[in-house]
């Protein structure tokens, strides 16, 4: 017989190549209505999310990061399950009970629960949720969970699986269904995969709101009365209180915003508005997971898979891991993908996800075989927007140029024309400095109270030198 | 109902406001009434503005206030006794035990939460209610006092016993050999650690001919 510990090891192992480790939820306040009323509740979850300690790669170990079982039908090209010579899997119980101790120690901020698929993915998802549902309503856990849906998971199944977890993601693991067949051909893109997220975001969204219209009934009737507690906890999700506002969810026309069938405001791109929207059924959304380098893809074929994405599925984030050959397995040739292009694809992902960025104008900046280049994706887009003399005046420009200019993120942005409506003028480089503005990558596209301080030239040059 | 953390959601974005400085500022271990004094009476956009050295002092204070507490919230151990007995030790130099404590209260509201601040030798304690308490006795002492009046309960002895060893086995578990990054992780270490008494650049006194790097997993 396997021991916890020894299992915990060989999982863990298995486990620890999913590299989602966010922890943020802000369900928090509405928690005690979703699972259940009992007083004796363990756990919370915040919104920035703790880590908790630290591995020697660097990456932060906040969540339960073991799979249920190593036992899989499947054998992707890429994955340990080629060579994995010991094959154990946890009971319920014993999975439950081992991630409570550790919470109860405070090493762990929440649980991520993905699993090989022993049988099949249904028989599988079923054990999965009955260690989360051990946890939720026996150990009464209220903090963060991660749920991994397997390819080909029942409907029924992710309709529990959604009102148990605060983050669900498929593994899309490559970019389009030829790419998905060279490294695992067993699985079915469209219909294991890409139907699973879809039928995701459409339970999510009718729960959410169906849960919106009786908070607004409520409100607008200004009947104070507590919603009755729910007896069945597949209804419980109908009693929170919800933190999206409405008026925030206001269609700008100007803008080229929109509202989709759910009533949900979109921009322009098609994007969600409001990526966190408060919402207490799956608060923390849908994310995936892509392998970079084990198939044929370039980067162009990931950024437009996320685009799409995040216009059709309204994925949170999609996570890359970098592919890295394990003895053994049919790819143990392949050479192992630099951590850099995981590094580049991530910035580029931010641009486009949170700083609106169209995919047509990173395009621009691709190299011919469509790969990002080398250097800071931001500083290649502001040399193709601003051209060679381009230059701005942060006291005039809105908020969309302001974080075109390498250097000025999202908060500095927001405070240059929070200073601006207080009628401040920016008028030396030390005042954009202590707003948090990074001049030495900022400079070349700036005009400060009419003064420059370095051309893009010369700035070309200083990184040649460098 | 527990009041939320002093440090609001703005703060993150636009820096501390003036009334977030006068709220959290003494807690600081060097805070004077001077000081607050000298808060007061100097304009907010002066204070929020980085370029003077007077705002600098203050947003460094406040920092310094907030960051030990984040490092405590993460780095502190804790056990759970089948009594429903939370404990650890923690090393708070600032005025954060009631934060801190809030912090594990939230998380374990049904449990009574001892904490021992070997920075001043005493423990603070948050009952269920949230009372507050601080006493000047060994974290022990106060455990098994405090365990003697409670029932066993087998909700938390399905949990409680030392796990220290499950930890080891899941910390190591989680390494990827070829994502080493020894800069990252060193800088991860909270200075706290380093500097611990007994202490000398990470590693223990009595092994101080060695480096930290030496006990660093390395793939080679
Ligand atoms: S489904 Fe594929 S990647 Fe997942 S465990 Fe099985 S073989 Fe590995």
């Amino acid at each position: 017989m396997v021991s916890t510990l020894e299992k915990i090891r060989i999982l863990g192992e298995n486990g620890k190549y999913d590299i989602c480790a966010s922890t943020s939820s802000s369900r928090s306040e509405s928690a005690p209505n979703l699972f259940g009323n009992t007083p004796n509740w363990i756990g919370s979850t915040i919104s920035a999310g703790v880590c908790h300690s630290y591995a020697p790669d660097g990456r932060c170990v906040s969540l339960f990061k073991v799979l249920f079982t190593n036992k899989c039908i499947y054998d992707c090209k890429y994955c340990f399950n080629n060579v994995c010579k010991k094959r154990v899997s946890f009971t319920p119980e014993e999975y439950a009970r081992t991630f409570m101790k550790l919470y109860s120690m405070n090493v762990l901020e929440g649980l991520f629960i993905s699993s090989g698929i022993c049988g099949d993915a249904d028989e599988t998802t079923k054990q999965m949720l009955e260690a989360v549902k051990l946890i939720r309503f026996k150990y009464n856990f209220r903090g963060y969970i991660h749920f991994k849906c397997l390819p080909g998971t029942s409907y029924y199944l992710l309709k529990e699986a959604v009102q148990l977890a605060d983050r669900i993601s498929v593994n899309l693991e490559a970019p389009t269904k030829e790419i998905l067949e060279e490294i695992a051909e067993q699985k079915n893109y469209n219909t294991d995969i890409i139907t699973r997220q879809r039928w995701l975001k459409e339970i999510r969204n009718k729960y959410n709101a169906k849960a919106k219209k009786i908070i607004y009934e409520k409100h607008d009737n200004q009947n104070s009365a507590e919603i009755e507690p729910q007896q069945n906890f597949s209804e419980n999700y109908l009693s929170f209180e919800c933190g999206t506002d409405r008026a925030s969810q206001k269609i700008n026309s100007e803008k080229g915003e929109w509202a989709d069938e759910w009533g949900i405001t979109r921009r322009r791109t098609g994007y969600k508005k409001i990526r966190w929207d408060g919402a207490p059924i799956l608060n923390s959304g849908q994310t995936t997971q892509m392998v970079l380098g084990a198939g044929s893809e370039t980067d162009y074929d990931i950024l437009k898979r996320l685009d799409w994405e995040y216009r059709e599925i309204d994925l949170r984030r999609g996570y890359f891991s970098a592919f890295t050959p394990i003895k053994g397995t049919p790819l143990e040739r392949k050479k192992a993908t630099p951590l850099e292009r995981e590094h580049r694809l991530y910035q580029t992902d931010w641009l486009l996800r949170l700083y609106h960025v169209p995919i047509k104008e990173i395009k621009e900046i691709l190299t011919m075989d469509e790969n990002l280049p080398k250097g800071d994706p931001k500083l290649h887009l502001a040399r193709n927007y601003f051209g060679d003399n381009g230059k701005i005046d942060p006291n005039k420009a809105s908020y969309e140029e302001l974080l075109r200019v390498p250097g000025i993120g999202l908060t500095s942005a927001r405070r240059i024309i929070q200073l601006r409506q207080d009628n401040y003028i920016i008028k030396s480089r030390s005042q954009l400095h202590s707003i948090g503005v990074i001049l030495k990558r900022a400079d070349p596209f700036l005009r400060i109270n009419g003064h420059i301080q370095t051309t893009i030239d010369a700035f070309k040059a200083i990184q040649v030198i460098q | 109902m527990i009041e939320k953390s002093k440090k609001t959601k703005n703060s993150r974005l636009f820096g501390f406001s003036k009334e977030e400085m006068l709220i959290n500022l003494p807690r600081h271990s060097q805070c004077s009434p001077n000081l607050l004094f000298k808060v007061q009476n100097t304009s907010e956009s002066i204070l929020k503005n980085n370029g003077s050295q007077f705002a600098r002092k203050i947003n460094q204070m406040l920092h310094e206030i907030f960051r030990e507490l984040e490092r405590n919230r993460q780095f502190t151990r804790t056990n759970l006794n089948n009594r429903g007995v939370l404990y650890g030790k923690i090393t708070l130099s600032h005025q954060n035990e009631n934060e801190l404590l809030k912090f594990f209260h939230d998380r374990f509201p049904n449990c009574f939460i001892c904490l021992y601040n070997t920075f001043k030798n005493e423990t603070i304690t948050m009952n269920e209610q949230g009372r507050f308490q601080k006493f000047q006795v060994s974290l022990d002492e106060i455990v098994k006092k405090i365990s003697l009046n409670r029932p066993i309960t087998p909700y938390f002895e399905d949990i409680s016993m030392n796990n220290e060893e499950i930890f080891q086995e899941f910390y190591s578990s989680q390494f990827i050999a070829s994502r080493e990054n020894r800069k990252y992780f060193k800088k991860m270490i909270p200075k706290y650690a380093m500097e611990m008494p007994g202490m000398k650049g990470g590693v223990e006194n009595r092994f101080r001919n060695n480096l930290l790097d030496k006990y660093i997993k390395t793939t080679k």
